[in-house]
């Protein structure tokens, strides 16, 4: 390896590790559920690197519901306290559900001031005006950020729409189906093509009870696919990221999608 | 030779080739015997959920031989059961469920066949015993065993939920 390749791979490695701060997640009580009526679950809404423990409340009003005909819906109830919002939903039919806490979809220019890292949520040509005058580094980035997970009520559904913007998730092995020791394969997809290089970051819960957190890192392959094992059965947090510059772009440098998916390793 | 005789004989032969072929392993089917054993627990006590199915050499279910259950809410504790089998298939819950049963000593038996009924092939399967109980525990058994034309007997270790089951392959 020559140095130039060098030295982009170690600022590759540090743009990712600083993009990766920041967790959010949605936590259904339940990921399989067998039922002849219904079920409820509830579903916790929560800022938090520490994998599952919540931490700062995210408000639960973007949460949406998609059933598996395909249609919105929406939590029954929601109660927003100090370390997480949380929502009430009664699943009617059998099938696949998608939970989703999406963000929406937002300009942030970041610049540096004094040495400090300021931010700031504003596309390009609404910076004149708002931006001090000894702002430096300044850099507009387009993100959106996925906050999802998959619950199945008796027969599994294949509810994978995707809508083509920015990183997307979407499961080739069926949630329902993940289990310890076995194979688990996702495809990612950016501005809805197959995307490869999508640094991901999987996590099992308790990381509390543990020195090693063992983070999975892994990185999606030609066809934008990764494959892992999950060691044990247990919940895990799984966050994607991909970023692309954008020199066309007269709103923005750079876009940014990530995605933060809760799954559910079953006993074998 | 008189034509009658003759007659006669093509129909006997005939008869002879048309047994050999149309019964070419023709013999009683492979049945499974299991002596299945819940066992005696302290406490307080919920009879548990058990299912039982054979797995095929890929890992593929091919047969569920019992589902003991009660309340449709908690077929997905029985985990592998539920996540290989059940959730796919409605209509076999609902023709295969039995009512739970207590403690004891269950002899049980089944012929080789796949959930359409047709006799199993010759090769390798795996059979699952899953037991979950509520405030109890969960045991999963496996035992690997052959179809091919002879018998076996298999001793399978007990678990937090079974004593020792004994499980025969008889053809």
């Amino acid at each position: 390896m020559n140095v130039k390749k060098f030295i982009a791979l170690t600022l590759t490695c540090a743009i990712s590790t600083q993009a990766f701060a920041h967790s959010r997640w949605v936590l259904p009580t339940h990921f399989n559920l067998s039922a002849e009526n219904g079920e409820w679950i509830m579903v916790d809404i929560t800022a938090s690197n520490e994998t599952f423990n919540v931490d700062k409340a995210m408000g639960a009003d973007f949460v949406k519901i998609i059933m598996p005909d395909g249609k919105t819906s929406r939590p029954s109830s929601t109660y927003k306290g100090h370390r997480k919002s949380v929502a009430d939903y009664f699943l009617k039919e059998s099938g696949t559900y998608k939970i989703t806490n999406n963000s929406n979809a937002a300009y942030m220019t970041t610049y540096e001031i004094d040495g400090d890292r300021k931010r700031l949520w504003a596309n390009k040509t609404e910076l004149s005006g708002k931006l001090p005058d000894q702002a430096k580094e300044i850099q507009t980035t387009y993100r959106y950020s996925r906050i999802e997970s998959y619950v199945t009520m008796n027969t599994p559904s294949n509810n994978f729409n995707t809508d083509g913007k920015l990183l997307e998730l979407v499961p080739v092995t069926h949630p329902s189906d993940i289990a310890e020791n076995e194979k688990v394969m996702f495809k990612f997809l950016f501005n809805g093509k197959a995307q490869k290089n999508v640094s991901v970051e999987i996590t099992a819960d308790g990381v509390r009870y543990r020195n090693d957190p063992q983070t999975i890192k892994l990185r999606s392959n030609a066809k934008g696919e990764i494959t892992f094992t999950p060691q044990n059965a247990g919940r895990y947090l799984l966050i994607a990221e991909h970023q692309e510059n954008t020199p066309k772009s007269t709103l923005a440098d750079k876009q940014m999608g990530s995605v933060f998916l809760t799954f559910e390793a079953q006993l074998n | 030779m008189k034509l009658k005789q003759f007659g006669l004989t093509i129909i006997f032969f005939t008869l002879i080739n048309f047994t050999v072929i149309a019964h070419p392993n023709k013999s009683t089917p492979t049945t499974l015997n299991i002596e299945l054993t819940l066992k005696q627990q302290l406490g307080e006590y919920h009879p548990p959920y058990v299912a039982s199915w054979i797995e095929n050499s890929q890992g593929k279910p091919v047969r569920t031989l019992l589902l003991w259950r009660e309340q449709a809410k908690w077929l997905k504790d029985i985990r592998r059961w539920w996540r290989k089998v059940g959730k796919k298939d409605a209509e076999l819950v609902d023709g295969i469920t039995s009512a739970t049963r207590i403690t004891g000593k269950y002899p049980l038996s089944f012929l080789a066949e796949n959930d359409e009924k047709a006799s199993l092939k010759k090769g390798k399967y795996t059979l699952f015993i899953e037991v979950v109980r509520e405030n109890g525990g969960r045991a999963i058994i496996r035992q690997p065993f052959s179809l091919n034309g002879e018998k076996s007997t298999f001793t399978l270790a007990a678990t937090n939920e079974t004593d020792e089951i004994k499980f025969s392959v008889t053809p």
